[in-house]
């Protein structure tokens, strides 16, 4: 018989090495036909990470994100990144774009300010242009700007920067301390159908409702979210490295069992409306964390459809149903 | 051995070892390496091309099989001016990310809108069910062939 369950999972997950150094190194240069430059060791796995650099330096810059070149992953010619790892780059290579970008606006700022009659503090850079705060009509062009500072006082604009999360080290007696600047929450929750006479778990729906901090590219955060929830899948009831003597015998997709189109469930994504102000623009990350709840929730599922604790996983048919007979066996 | 088929259109002909696959040749011979070695075994799908409207495993096809045939590839959607529905939808969504299944994704999706126009999120799920992604979820890739299958029928209303 079929039977229906509901199961939820809860988890917190740190951006950024534990308490241990994890630098970013960033350059931004503004060019003088308005566009941006931005060199970074981080490098582009497909999570969408360079596209979310690049918005960050353009939101910076006041400029468009299609105007923003990102070089990136080159070790002769970009800046130190720690990685695509650790979930970090958006918070800790985005906070070092942002810093970057701020020196070269800050050029910008200083140099535009007397041809505007203000103080450089009054100066913002939005639509391609750097304008008087609060007068959106005393403005100058952001090329121009560029190639006033360049070509007439010599201060191209450039700046390079660093950021590393601060943390402090926790106490070896005590356990105090800090070990990460930021952290990120979800809430997974799992639909199942469990056949109790074969045991085959059927994920029919996950839910999932994280807090990235602000998303500064929701569509991507979404996408990270719904690849983590498949891997949460796999992880949970078919994915198992197989040894023999020391030997996998399982090395190949024909017998490692990953999840197809078919076995993944109907997906909710929600994103919680939040703000980190030490993330740049509210951002913290997205990343590791998309696939650590799906298993437990599927496995909270599978308890509440037919009250077997699965402890070993994946939870395949023979597992589940050893378990199911374990239980009847027990009762009766 | 000569083998003669047509490729996206084009007749094309190479003097291939018995052994060789249709992946084999279309990488090496034609210079086609829009369809990707995954697993060699016809597991993953990444090498899917259309070969006279069925979509195959092009690893696990010999050359010489493929002979005489009509061969449509990932090359063969695009022109300059426009990406194929398929693929435009792919990237407005942010279908891909590692972006390594997306030739052999696109063309399962292709083949089955030219035989179904307005697939169901069942039959887009079977018709994908021999390419794998690692990063996706697939969510995306549905929600883009469904988007696409709209736009087509549109334009051919039009």
């Amino acid at each position: 018989m079929i039977k229906r369950g509901k199961g939820m999972a809860c988890m917190w997950y740190p951006i950024g090495f534990t308490v241990a150094a994890n630098a970013s190194a960033a350059t931004v240069k503004v060019n003088t036909d308005g566009t941006a430059t931005v060199l970074t060791g981080t490098v582009e796995t497909g999570q969408g990470a360079l596209t979310v650099l690049g918005q960050i330096a353009a939101q910076t810059l006041g400029i468009a994100t299609d105007d923003v070149h990102v070089v990136s992953a080159d070790t002769d010619s970009t800046p130190m990144d720690t990685g695509a790892i650790a979930s970090r780059t958006t918070y800790v290579t985005g906070n070092a774009i942002v810093l970057a970008a701020e020196k070269a606006r800050e050029i910008l700022f200083e140099a535009a300010a007397p041809l505007l009659n203000v103080r450089p503090e009054q100066l913002e850079a939005v639509d391609k242009k750097i304008r008087v705060l609060s007068f959106p009509d005393r403005f100058l062009p952001i090329d121009k700007v560029v190639a006033h500072a360049e070509n007439t006082l010599g201060k191209p604009s450039i700046g390079s920067a660093s950021y590393n999360p601060p943390t402090v080290e926790m106490d070896p007696e005590t356990g105090q301390g800090k070990p990460f600047n930021a952290y990120v929450y979800a809430t997974q929750i799992a639909d199942v159908e469990v056949d109790d006479e074969t045991g085959e778990v059927e994920v029919k729906k996950i839910t999932a409702v994280h807090d990235c901090g602000t998303p500064i590219n929701p569509m991507l955060v979404e996408g990270q979210i719904q690849g983590g929830i498949s891997m949460g899948v796999g992880f949970a009831l078919q994915e198992e490295i197989l040894f023999k003597d020391g030997t996998q015998i399982n090395p190949n997709l024909t017998n490692y069992i990953m999840p197809t189109s078919l076995d993944m469930p109907e997906l909710e994504v929600e994103l919680v409306d939040n703000y980190d102000p030490t993330g740049p623009f509210g951002a913290k990350g997205a990343g590791e964390p998309t696939a650590v709840p799906t298993a437990a929730a599927i496995m909270n599922a599978i308890y509440d459809a037919v009250g077997v604790r699965i402890t070993n996983l994946p939870a395949t048919a023979e597992k589940v149903l050893a378990a199911i007979q374990e239980k009847n066996k027990a009762v009766a | 051995m000569k083998v003669e088929i047509t490729v996206n259109g084009e007749k094309k002909i190479a003097d291939v070892s018995p052994e060789t696959t249709l992946l084999k040749m279309l990488r090496d011979e034609f210079d086609l390496t829009g369809a990707k070695l995954g697993c060699d075994v016809g597991d993953c799908g990444t090498c899917t091309v259309v070969v006279d409207g069925e979509s195959v495993n092009s690893c696990l096809m010999l050359a010489a099989r493929a002979s005489g045939s009509e061969v449509l590839t990932i090359e063969g959607l695009a022109t300059f001016q426009k990406l194929h529905p398929v693929q435009q939808k792919f990237e407005d969504l942010g279908a891909l990310q590692c972006g390594y299944c997306g030739p052999g994704m696109i063309m399962s999706a292709k083949n089955l809108l030219d035989k179904n126009k307005s697939p169901s999120v069942d039959e887009i799920r079977d018709a994908l069910a021999g390419n794998l992604c690692r990063c996706t979820g697939y969510t995306k890739m549905i929600e883009a062939i469904q988007e696409a299958a709209k736009e087509i029928n549109t334009t051919n209303a039009l």
